[in-house]
């Protein structure tokens, strides 16, 4: 009986506990809640301000040696006025910038920044002339099947079919695309880096976009239902193993057979 | 080699069926070269050393009576008694797994419930495998065991007889022939002689007409030379939308096709629209004046083979074909810069219609694609 009291008083305590947790969390969301839009919408002026700080001074300690003090370009980086925000998230989010010393092409690595700071880095850029950027919201929203054949007319002919990549003139290469996030490869469309073409919203809109970047996803994730991929190079990597694994071993079957006659 | 006895064939039977004596040894007749062969004296069936042996002879003495043949039986003699019995148990085994696998993939087949595009039964494929497999491996396994186990394992050598006819035999030939050409007359009958030298003679002017005087039957309607691109044809996308002014921006590319009936479906239009800084683009003469602020429009079927040539490099202006390597130039007039492609890419010319969109000045001046035989 005493037993059963002392836990009920205790329970009584901690539930008396729980209650203003309760209370005071369902009081936060509803702050938020009401509140949360206006000072939003109150906000963006000193956000965009402080990024674009953060950017120039990420940038004055990381960019500024080769791009110049003031974005036009120097000591072998080209000049980055107009370039955009996109190719910023491009360059940077793919790790191809800061760029690795003296090579033909700059080559995928792992990012050196954060996203926050990419942000800031491209809202920096974005500032200085304008450019490309990406648009808001989901990037791989689009109609796959559009994307698989605009990829085929527009993409296929340098990355391959399954976006394994290829070879272009001396050295140079397309790379493969399975390890591009979505805003990357959007990135990629809009700015043209290095060797590739740009795809400017007259020639592939938004939507076609976004559908050729949730076609290269969709194919980067997609099971291989046929075992190993073998690159997913097509009929030659097939073929090679076809001639070198299947032969040799009928040529080892057929010996061994006549060995042991 | 005949199916073997259920309980093996005896060694001594083995060798009386390698020493007895071809049938057609006295049967063959004149004439009949196909048996006569046989009859040959330097053909023979051979004896093995064993088979020497038991015959009491000296294996030297008879090399020399029959230099042409050897025989040797390998130390793996055919199983006998009980076990050929098991063994041929073994490899009709394996022949009732084959049927087994047959049956079972037929039943497979026909009764287990599969649409094309729908998820069904995840086994299905597998298991005609694996019965393909028993069928096909079953019938291959046994046939291997049985001719392991089961049949006679020798080697033989058998040597080639003369080609020539015996000397008699030749000697008959000419005797004909001659005769033959006696008969005919010939040799006497001179004006015989001469017509047939000057008629089969005048035979040799047949093929003239085919050296060098078949032109006038060359085609001349250059399907081969010509195009779908037509004058004031506007370039549209593979989906049909015709290319702006515009529409592309510096460093852009676009597959283009002439705007007319079929024209994203015939082979040899496909072209590559480009477009550069005007000040990247030197063309030489008239191919200035088919370019349009910096937009220039190539061919896109390789000089060299017809593979698509699309790749191109926005930096160097490259353009690649990807089967055998070729390198153009596009800022050049695409001019080859690397690889096996003999001429560059012919160029279309473009102008802009009063709506802006982008129009053929006409076909392609030159041929597109791989050179061909009147291509010159």
């Amino acid at each position: 009986m005493s037993a059963s009291s002392r836990t009920g008083r205790r329970t009584s305590r901690l539930s008396g506990y729980a209650v203003v947790l309760i209370a005071l969390s369902v009081l936060g969301t509803l702050y938020t809640a009401v509140a949360g839009p206006s000072s939003a919408q109150e906000k963006p002026g000193t956000d965009q301000s402080m990024k674009v700080q953060e950017g120039r001074d990420l940038y004055l300690s990381g960019c500024s040696t080769c791009h110049g003090l003031d974005l036009s370009g120097g000591a072998g980086g080209p000049s980055l006025i107009g370039v955009g925000a996109s190719s910023v998230i491009f360059q940077v989010e793919s790790g191809r910038m800061p760029l690795a010393a003296g090579v033909q092409q700059a080559a995928r690595k792992d990012a050196r920044y954060t996203l926050e700071q990419i942000d800031a880095l491209a809202t920096y850029i974005q500032s200085n002339g304008g450019g490309p950027t990406l648009p808001p919201g989901d990037l791989t929203d689009g109609d796959l099947q559009l994307g698989g054949a605009l990829f085929r007319t527009n993409c296929a002919s340098c990355h391959n079919f399954a976006g394994s990549g290829g070879a272009l003139t001396y050295g140079k290469y397309a790379p493969e695309l399975a390890p591009a996030s979505a805003r990357v490869i959007y990135a990629a469309m809009q700015t043209g880096p290095e060797s590739m073409p740009r795809y400017g919203d007259n020639q592939l809109t938004a939507e076609e976009k976004r559908s050729i970047t949730r076609y290269v996803r969709y194919i980067s994730e997609a099971e291989d239902v046929g075992g190993a991929s073998l690159g997913r190079y097509g009929p030659l990597t097939e073929g090679l193993v076809a001639w070198i694994v299947g032969i040799v071993g009928l040529v080892g079957l057929t010996l061994w057979i006549g060995a042991r006659t | 080699m005949s199916p073997p006895d259920p309980d093996g064939p005896a060694p001594d039977d083995i060798v009386g069926r390698l020493k007895s004596p071809r049938p057609s040894d006295q049967a063959s007749g004149p004439g009949d070269t196909r048996t006569s062969d046989v009859s040959q004296d330097n053909f023979h069936n051979s004896d093995s050393k064993g088979d020497l042996k038991a015959l009491g002879r000296d294996s030297a003495q008879l090399h020399d009576k029959h230099p042409a043949e050897k025989v040797a039986l390998s130390p793996h003699a055919p199983l006998s008694g009980r076990d050929a019995a098991i063994a041929e148990r073994k490899v009709a085994a394996l022949f009732g797994v084959a049927v087994l696998g047959v049956i079972g993939f037929l039943v497979t087949f026909f009764a287990v419930e599969q649409e094309f595009g729908v998820p069904g039964n995840v086994y299905f494929t597998p298991l005609l495998g694996v019965f393909m497999a028993m069928a096909l491996g079953g019938i291959g396994s046994g046939t291997v065991l049985w001719a392991k186990l089961l049949m006679v394992d020798e080697e033989s050598v058998q040597e080639r007889h003369p080609f020539g006819s015996k000397p008699e035999e030749r000697a008959a030939t000419a005797q004909a022939l001659k005769q033959g050409i006696a008969d005919s007359g010939l040799p006497r009958r001179k004006l015989l002689r001469n017509s047939l030298l000057l008629g089969a003679g005048s035979l040799a002017l047949l093929p003239l007409p085919f050296v060098g005087f078949l032109g006038k039957f060359q085609h001349k309607e250059r399907i081969l030379a010509t195009t779908a691109w037509r004058e004031g044809a506007r370039l549209i996308r593979q989906n049909g939308t015709p290319v702006k002014l515009g529409d592309l921006l510096i460093g852009g590319v676009e597959s283009v096709y002439p705007d007319v009936e079929g024209g994203t479906f015939t082979a040899d239009s496909p072209a590559l629209l480009i477009r550069m800084r005007p000040d990247e683009l030197e063309l030489e003469g008239q191919k200035q004046q088919w370019a349009y602020q910096g937009h220039v429009v190539y061919s896109s079927i390789c000089t060299h083979l017809g593979c698509p040539v699309k790749l191109y490099e926005t930096q160097t202006h490259n353009l690649l074909c990807p089967c055998h390597q070729s390198v153009f130039d596009a800022s050049h007039g695409a001019k080859v810069i690397f690889g096996p492609a003999a001429r560059p890419l012919p160029q279309l010319p473009i102008f802009v219609d009063d709506e802006g969109y982008f129009i053929a000045g006409g076909d392609f001046e030159e041929p597109v694609g791989p050179s061909y035989w009147e291509r010159g």
